[in-house]
């Protein structure tokens, strides 16, 4: 799939990002250089031991921090930040209590002024589609975590944004629902043909979601090696099956650890 | 409080969703979208079933917790009785329940009694309202401005640790002795605790949740008002509880320096002639004003902070 949209212009490409936060000790170098480039409709993972700047550059990229150097383009254009163009997912699904189901999917569109009804009938759609359409009016507090981060995920889906920044989305769920909500995710953005870029520790996650796999090195982060993963499913269950994989995750799973054996090197 | 809410009953089962009934948009049938969808009915219906769920049965929801409350009043007052009768209370000190309930009947009768009522109700409500959205607003609103929240928060703090009972002459002296004066004592006590409560909500905002706001593109006052006022505002109305107390202190020390009317001005006139049954019917008054101004935070709470879990029982066994 990659192959055939690889002759076309990039969705994202980001050249040389850096970046360093002022502490007490000096500045901290926390991104040194880093290059990305996803193509359109792909879906991409960025991995690396923790500290190497793997949330710094998603905030950088939805606009929360500036960056010092280095360039951003979407489609080719020349770009500071893609907020408000990017459906950001964290961790905790950040619903908002007081907001019924349909109001929090809702919300993208509410801070961007689209008529409420309309809103509400675009996402009915979605609220069908991961079978959430008859807790609309429930209260987060009635949900189970796997139905929360479902709401999480339309709430990202809804604005339509050009691309996906999921950070560790599903790592606080149990492995089933983990599972469950993969194929919701590859399924629901290859029909939407998003572009994706997710951030994990979970090499396997990685591995099964990706059609590219970005390695950063620790502290500061630099982009270490890039990896194409191509497995015959795009089915997350069924690419753990895959006889590739344990390739990819042996291959990758040594890349960290050498990594953190050289940290360990570093810091004695 | 027994409307215990169906959170407690959080079904076990992973969530499933109806994601396999699209099947038909599915470009790939893999097998593990159809696993998925053997799940997803019965676990839904469970957690259907769980949201019209009745509370949990719970041991001290079946006691009978009025007839206990009205129970041990009436002992209270039973021991005062007859502690009076048999001469070892002091009638003189202490008055006695015949007593107060002999004055409380001839003050409803006059009407004298809900005129003071009706007074110190007033203007201790007047002062609770206004003091409250006077402290509030700008509370929130410092949120807006960590820089000038920097430069006010140490008048703030000095301010709040004045006991704002002794600028009670020099409002009096200010505003006169009719109701305004007691609406600013009022004002006085309920705005600046009312200001910092709001302030600390406003501060404790979550900070994820205004990033993920800011990333779908909204602006600082669509922040401000779609996440910062809604989650602040459990603890608004929790400071209510305690402002509707100092809200009736500031009414009732007023009238007690200078008033003809309300409550305070009842007691303080009664204590002077050691009239005490009368001292004891404003004291209860005052208990009565300030049950039904909790009851009636009671009400407002339950209708703006309905997406709450209201119960403070605990949902296990301890």
């Amino acid at each position: 799939m990659s192959s055939v949209i690889a002759t076309t212009e990039p969705k994202l490409r980001v050249r040389d990002l850096h970046k360093s936060f002022d502490t007490d000790h000096g500045p901290l170098r926390v991104l040194d250089g880093i290059d990305l480039q996803v193509q359109p409709g792909q879906f991409v993972s960025v991995i690396g031991p923790s500290g190497c700047g793997k949330s710094t550059l998603f905030n950088i990229l939805a606009g929360l921090i500036p960056h010092d150097g280095g360039e951003i383009e979407l489609d080719g254009q020349p770009t500071t930040h893609l907020r408000g163009r990017v459906g950001y997912m964290l961790q905790r699904d950040l619903l908002m209590p007081w907001r019924t189901v349909l109001d929090n999917v809702i919300v993208g569109l509410e801070v961007r002024g689209v008529p409420r009804a309309e809103s509400v009938e675009r996402a009915r759609v979605y609220l069908d589609t991961f079978g959430l359409r008859q807790f609309e009016n429930a209260y987060p507090k009635a949900l189970s975590g796997g139905m929360r981060q479902r709401v999480a995920l339309a709430r990202t889906l809804l604005p339509d944004p050009d691309i996906l920044l999921l950070d560790e989305p599903f790592s606080a769920l149990d492995y089933q629902t983990r599972l469950f909500l993969e194929a919701l995710l590859v399924k629901t953005v290859e029909q939407a043909g998003k572009t994706v870029i997710l951030v994990t520790h979970d090499i396997d996650e990685a591995i099964a979601l990706s059609e590219r796999i970005f390695v950063l090195s620790g502290r500061p982060g630099r982009l270490k090696t890039v990896h194409d993963i191509s497995l015959s499913t795009r089915s997350p269950i069924e690419a753990r099956r895959d006889p590739r994989f344990s390739g990819y995750f042996d291959t990758l799973c040594q890349e960290l650890d050498i990594q953190t054996s050289s940290q360990m090197e570093h810091a004695a | 409080m027994s409307s215990t809410t169906s959170s407690l009953r959080r079904p076990v089962v992973p969530p499933a969703a109806g994601a396999a009934s699209q099947a038909g948009r599915a470009s790939h049938s893999s097998g593990d979208f159809a696993l998925m969808s053997s799940g997803a009915s019965s676990s839904d219906a469970s957690i259907t079933s769980a949201l019209a769920a009745k509370p949990l049965r719970r041991s001290w929801t079946r006691r009978p917790v009025l007839l206990v409350q009205l129970l041990i009043v009436a002992l209270i007052v039973a021991a005062w009785e007859i502690g009076v009768q048999r001469g070892a209370i002091s009638a003189f000190l202490f008055g006695s329940p015949t007593g107060v309930a002999k004055a409380a009947w001839q003050m409803s009768l006059s009407g004298e009694l809900a005129e003071h009522a009706a007074y110190t109700l007033w203007a201790s409500l007047i002062g609770f309202v206004v003091g409250t959205i006077a402290g509030s607003i700008p509370g929130l609103a410092l949120w807006y401005s960590p820089y000038v929240a920097r430069v006010v928060e140490p008048f703030l703090v000095a301010i709040n640790s004045v006991p704002k009972i002794a600028f009670a002459p020099l409002v009096i002296l200010w505003f006169g002795t009719g109701l305004t004066s007691k609406v600013a004592l009022s004002i006085s006590l309920t705005s600046i605790v009312a200001l910092l409560a709001a302030f600390q909500a406003a501060k404790d905002t979550d900070p994820d949740l205004q990033k993920m706001m800011v990333s779908l593109g909204s602006s600082k006052w669509q922040v401000f008002t779609k996440v910062v006022v809604p989650s602040s505002l459990p603890h608004i109305i929790s400071t209510f509880r305690i402002n509707i107390g100092f809200a009736l202190v500031g009414t009732v020390v007023g009238e007690f320096i200078s008033s003809k009317y309300g409550i305070g001005h009842v007691i303080f006139v009664a204590s002077a002639l050691y009239d005490l049954n009368t001292v004891w019917v404003g004291i209860f008054s005052l208990m009565i004003l300030g049950f039904v101004l909790y009851a009636g935070i009671d009400l407002i709470e339950a209708r703006l902070l309905k997406w709450k879990d209201k119960t403070y029982a605990p949902s296990f066994q301890m």
